[in-house]
């Protein structure tokens, strides 16, 4: 296992939460993270696509903005990754984010939710999958909608922790914004991850959106939504579009599959 | 999201523009202050800058909705389009908001 980087000419970190470049392109992902994604998603998942058990990273630092990640993108790595403020942007590959060996068509992004918030996540990878010839515009609206609610439930209810049904009661809405400036002024929540890995064939694609929240029974959501109710639909939309959905994790992943 | 807001005498019509969604609850509350005009009997929601619209967004308008029954003002979604009419029609929201095709 090597968590070193690359290349001894990376710049040393800024100051904690500057917005800085990636700069720190790491050649090697450690074995223990490869087989927690390997154990989420399944062999299939990527081990045995592995080459030498070597994949490389292009890791971001804390706070990333959007021509930041398509920076980063654009290295055609599989592997996207912010860091945390508190780490070391030289330093070994901490244990809180989710590496993957590499698979043939697809890529792992992992952004902190401080930064996933307000960032378009969905356009983001939606345009990078658009770049790699992925997804064609007649596709993409339906998979894009899908990823977002996918995305937003992550964060708001999963890494925010903010109960869906805040918005049913009187004036619900008022207290809604304040749980969310609340939670997302907590640097400790702000700092969980956003995962989303997106793998496809030439006629399927499929993308997991993993949290760090609490969970949720899946079995317990409801297969419809009354047509007055202030929130819920986000599942609605995703069973009507996706292929198929399936949640794990005890609701922190939701995987989408799409026909393509 | 962003809005701007015209009146006539008893209605009120807001234009949205950009993308609706679980970023912009904070926005909520200035767009129902505007439904406590005395006169208002009419509130317009025009979308026809919108360009996306989410669940969340969805929830947004039912809230609006809600808002504006209490105070017997009428809310109308008018010029949906693309995305927007997708998500629209998706959450069937027709049944509880008037919305003009």
């Amino acid at each position: 296992m090597d968590g070193s980087p690359a290349s001894s000419a990376s710049p040393s970190p800024g100051p904690a939460g500057a917005v800085r470049p990636f700069s720190v392109v790491r050649d090697r992902v450690p074995a223990d993270i490869a087989a927690r994604v390997a154990a989420r998603f399944g062999p299939s998942g990527g081990v045995g696509d592995a080459v030498d058990g070597r994949a490389a990273a292009a890791v971001l630092l804390a706070q990333a903005d959007r021509d930041i990640l398509r920076g980063a993108f654009g290295l055609n790595r599989f592997l996207t990754v912010e860091l945390t403020e508190r780490e070391e942007g030289t330093g070994t590959i901490e244990a809180d984010w989710l590496g993957a060996p590499p698979v043939e068509r697809g890529f792992y992004l992992s952004l902190t939710t401080g930064t996933a918030y307000g960032l378009q996540c969905a356009v983001l990878v939606c345009d990078e999958l658009t770049r790699r010839g992925v997804l064609t515009p007649e596709r993409r609206g339906n998979i894009e909608l899908c990823l977002h609610e996918a995305i937003a439930n992550a964060i708001v209810h999963g890494n925010l922790g903010i109960p869906s049904a805040t918005k049913e009661q009187p004036e619900g809405y008022r207290l809604f914004s304040r749980l969310l400036r609340e939670r997302l002024g907590d640097g400790a929540v702000r700092q969980r991850r956003i995962d989303i890995f997106a793998r496809w064939t030439a006629d399927s694609l499929s993308i997991a959106v993993v949290d760090q929240g609490n969970g949720f029974d899946a079995a317990a959501l409801p297969q419809d939504t009354d047509s007055g109710a202030h929130s819920g639909r986000g599942f609605v939309f995703m069973r009507a579009l996706a292929r198929r959905i399936h949640v794990t994790d005890g609701g922190r992943c939701t995987l989408l599959q799409f026909d393509l | 999201m962003n809005f701007q807001v015209r009146r006539s005498s008893e209605t009120i019509e807001v234009l949205l523009s950009g993308r609706l969604e679980f970023t912009d609850h904070d926005s909520l509350p200035d767009i129902v202050e505007l439904l406590n005009g005395e006169r208002t009997r009419r509130f317009v929601l025009d979308m026809d800058g919108l360009t996306f619209i989410d669940s969340a967004g969805i929830g947004m308008l039912l809230i609006l909705q809600d808002e504006a029954e209490q105070r017997n003002i009428k809310l109308v979604l008018r010029k949906l389009q693309g995305d927007v009419l997708r998500s629209i029609d998706l959450a069937r929201i027709g049944e509880v908001v008037t919305i003009e095709r």
